[in-house]
């Protein structure tokens, strides 16, 4: 028994500390987003009343069109990790695969521009898109078209970059074989590459939705309109510093929002954990 | 057939996207956006010569992955590194035309009496902009267009209670809401007599103006009529009075000044004290995140690194701040410190302001960046504490080291050589964590006192994000862009430097 506290005790104390220190935020805010008072106010860790007032609010007051930033959220999202996934895998397959000169230097090329971070080449962004909108005020600045577009961009060297990793462990034997029987590129990669990688494509594309829902500030620059925003945006400008009178709905809407990637995250524990050890860091 | 399919799926998908980029490139060339309009040429001709022939079976893979490339990575770096060579600022923000035009317009001189005239705003039979003068002191009408001015007999026209002349012949009035959808009538030199013209000052009132500015393309120099004075382009983005080279007028346009941008963060004192500042709680704050969640992650992942009782409970609770969306966790956390009504204060009942005090909010960005980041190397670590073999460690064991010598002497040195790249990889990450610092506290404390922009938690990304954007009065994108390019190259060697360090680079030297 002794030993027992020797061996353990300490484990079971480091453990429980830092869970509560990582517990501490998360329960505070589904308890707010519990309450009918609209502030952060705790009396206790006990909730004495529970009511679904700041979820209503959230989808029935005007000042939160919760449902359609949601719903841009998910199309934003959606549709540039989807693209971005399409045409990534066939340029991380002629990366990973083919041979063709100047690849090396377009290897180096991608490594180093993506570590180029986005925020920097904000201004030019910004100011390319002003003028796109010009003659193209659908996918210039202000629209969410021009936002996937630069979204879309903007992960090309990322996901090119780590689908080249999962490209490179696939056994080459395998496309090799293909290419003896006659199979022409184009063939390998539709039927015998695409088949293979699928489930790694789908990784990806999670992966890079999580991304696209976690960003913030092109979002910010981009929809000012209320019922185009993000739900990040949405959320954020709602709360505008007024957490006094904003925070319950805030609590609730960040609780919601929350929920599918915490859930896709978890599923993909596995994945995400091996992909971290390649070196990307999850924003 | 298969074949058959794919080919007729390929030339329709490539029908498509061809008509509406070449659509975009028309319109880009009309809107005069020569630079945009060119690439999206490119574009199509390389996407119809790659899918059509069997050029390059490589292109066939990349090349839209690389037109997204060129366009949206490559295409705003580029453009940054031109932008930090320009005067590009609020003030000198257009081209240099556009500016002309501008400084044209403005250019424009009263006459001697400041006449005005009630007017009535149309368009003439053919279509044209025009206006219905009533010159009521003199009892004369007339019709005037940008380019000429027809006599109304007083008989042929109708008037309002107040003797407007309201209605003419071959003359069509249009209603407010018509003129406030399109202001392109407001603009126009109304033809009136001589160098005169009339400009609309309101919906129904015009003014007698003559353009006093007027610039000669040959000699470069801008003349003014009235009061004689000359300008000339200052090679500053500027037209500056001759004699007087102060004196300048606005708006200027966009213009090269090289490497002053650059100079300026080392010269110019009211940006190199704050920028001096900024940096060092950057790398400081990167420093230090690093640190602190890697000593977490470690911890943590040595306590749990047995097989116990409800570990792989604590392992979902202990990932579960990195499987949040990072936004909203921080905005929560903002939430909790905000200093009337968050959590904090009140389970502590105290009363402080975190955001106010600078090392107090210092801290809090610390605490939030602690908990938003040790899971990412609880989870690396206990990883990699599997890899390193147990032999090693049984024979130090064997050979009589204590638990915390092994630690030290060989768990430690082994996992910071297997994670160094990693820990390279988060301080750049941290370098430039935007999101933190501008939804936790924006930047602040703020001394707003003396104008400074800089605060207490601003890390550069940030400051420069207030440079370029943070104003609604002053946005100066050229010095931004300056030290865009700058932090680039200081995270762009870093990384390197760490990615040299691991495997990646081996597999192409």
């Amino acid at each position: 028994m002794n030993n027992w506290l020797r061996e353990n005790l300490w484990r079971h104390g480091v453990a429980i500390v830092v869970c509560l220190f990582s517990l501490f935020p998360l329960y505070l805010v589904i308890l707010s987003s519990l309450k009918t008072s609209g502030s952060l106010q705790v009396g206790s860790f006990i909730p004495h009343e529970i009511s679904l007032d700041n979820y209503r609010f959230l989808f029935h007051s005007p000042k939160t069109p919760y449902v359609l930033w949601f719903k841009n959220s998910l199309v934003i999202a959606s549709t540039v990790a989807i693209s971005s996934v399409v045409i990534g895998a066939a340029s991380a397959f002629a990366f990973s695969r083919l041979k063709f000169r100047g690849k090396r230097l377009g290897i180096r090329l991608l490594l180093l521009v993506q570590m180029f971070p986005a925020v920097l080449a904000l201004s030019a962004v910004y100011v390319i898109m002003e003028r796109v909108y010009t003659f193209a005020p659908k996918i210039g600045l202000g629209s969410q078209g021009g936002l996937i577009l630069v979204y879309l961009g903007g992960s090309m060297g990322v996901n090119i970059w780590l689908l080249k990793g999962f490209v490179d462990s696939i056994p080459v034997e395998l496309d090799e074989a293909a290419k003896i029987d006659g199979a022409s590129a184009v063939q390998t990669y539709w039927l015998i590459f695409i088949p293979l990688a699928t489930p790694v494509l789908a990784v990806v594309c999670l992966l890079s939705f999580i991304g696209t829902f976690n960003e913030f500030i092109l979002a910010r620059l981009f929809l000012v309109e209320m019922n185009g925003r993000t739900i990040a945006v949405g959320l954020q400008q709602f709360i505008g510093g007024q957490y006094a009178s904003n925070w319950g709905p805030f609590a609730a809407g960040s609780i919601l929002a929350s929920i599918p990637i915490v859930i896709i995250f978890l599923s993909l524990q596995r994945f995400i954990v091996n992909g971290l050890t390649a070196g990307s860091v999850k924003g | 057939m298969r074949g058959k399919f794919a080919l007729v799926t390929k030339i329709i998908f490539l029908g498509i996207t061809t008509a509406i980029l070449a659509l975009l490139t028309e319109s880009a060339f009309a809107q005069k956006q020569y630079v945009i309009g060119t690439f999206i040429l490119v574009a199509i001709l390389a996407l119809n010569l790659v899918y059509l022939t069997s050029i390059s079976i490589p292109f066939k893979f990349f090349l839209p992955g690389i037109l997204f490339f060129f366009g949206f990575v490559i295409a705003p770096i580029f453009f940054t590194v031109q932008m930090s060579g320009y005067k590009y600022q609020t003030g000198n923000y257009l081209s240099k035309s556009a500016a002309l035009e501008q400084v044209l317009n403005l250019g424009a001189e009263p006459d001697a009496a400041g006449t005005t005239f009630d007017i009535t705003v149309g368009k003439t039979s053919s279509k044209e902009d025009a206006i219905l003068v009533s010159d009521i002191a003199n009892d004369k009408y007339f019709l005037s267009t940008a380019t000429k001015r027809t006599e109304v007999p007083k008989a042929a026209a109708k008037f309002d209670a107040n003797g407007v002349a309201i209605a003419a012949p071959n003359f069509q009035s249009m209603t407010a809401i018509a003129l406030a959808a399109n202001d392109a009538y407001s603009r126009i030199h109304y033809t009136y007599q001589g160098k005169y013209y009339i400009a609309i000052e309101s919906q129904n009132a015009g003014g007698v103006f003559r353009q006093a500015l007027s610039y000669s393309a040959n000699t470069g120099i801008l003349s003014n009529s009235v009061t004689g004075a000359t300008y000339v382009d200052n090679h500053r983005g500027n037209f500056a009075k001759v004699g007087s080279p102060s004196e300048i007028l606005s708006p200027g346009w966009r213009a090269p000044i090289w490497f002053e941008n650059y100079t300026r963060l080392f010269t110019d004192h009211q940006i190199r004290t704050p920028l001096t500042r900024v940096f060092i709680w950057t790398f400081f704050f990167a420093l230090f995140s690093v640190l602190s969640t890697f000593a977490l992650g470690l911890l943590l992942a040595i306590a749990l690194n047995r097989k116990m009782r409800g570990r792989r409970v604590y392992r979902s609770i202990l990932i579960l701040p990195y499987a949040m969306p990072s936004i909203m966790s921080i905005l929560i956390w903002a939430g909790m410190f905000d200093s009337d009504f968050g959590a904090v204060n009140s389970i502590l009942h105290t009363n402080i302001h975190w955001f106010q005090n600078p090392s107090l909010a210092r801290s809090v960005v610390l605490l939030v960046n602690l908990w938003l980041g040790f899971p990412y190397f609880y989870l690396i670590c206990s990883g990699s504490l599997q890899a390193i073999p147990s032999e090693l460690l049984e024979a130090a064991a064997i050979d009589g080291a204590n638990p915390r010598q092994v630690f030290r002497k060989i768990t430690l040195p082994l996992l910071l050589q297997i994670l160094s790249p990693l820990l390279i990889a988060s301080f750049a990450f941290n370098f430039n964590n935007f999101n933190l610092i501008y939804l936790l506290t924006g930047g602040g404390p703020t001394q707003t006192l003396n104008g400074e922009i800089a605060g207490a938690t601003d890390i550069l990304i940030s400051y420069t994000y207030k440079i370029a954007f943070g104003s609604k009065t002053f946005q100066d994108f050229g010095l931004a862009s300056a030290i865009s390019v700058i932090i680039f190259v200081m995270v762009a060697s870093i990384s390197m430097y760490g990615l040299r360090r691991s495997k990646v680079m081996e597999t192409f030297g």
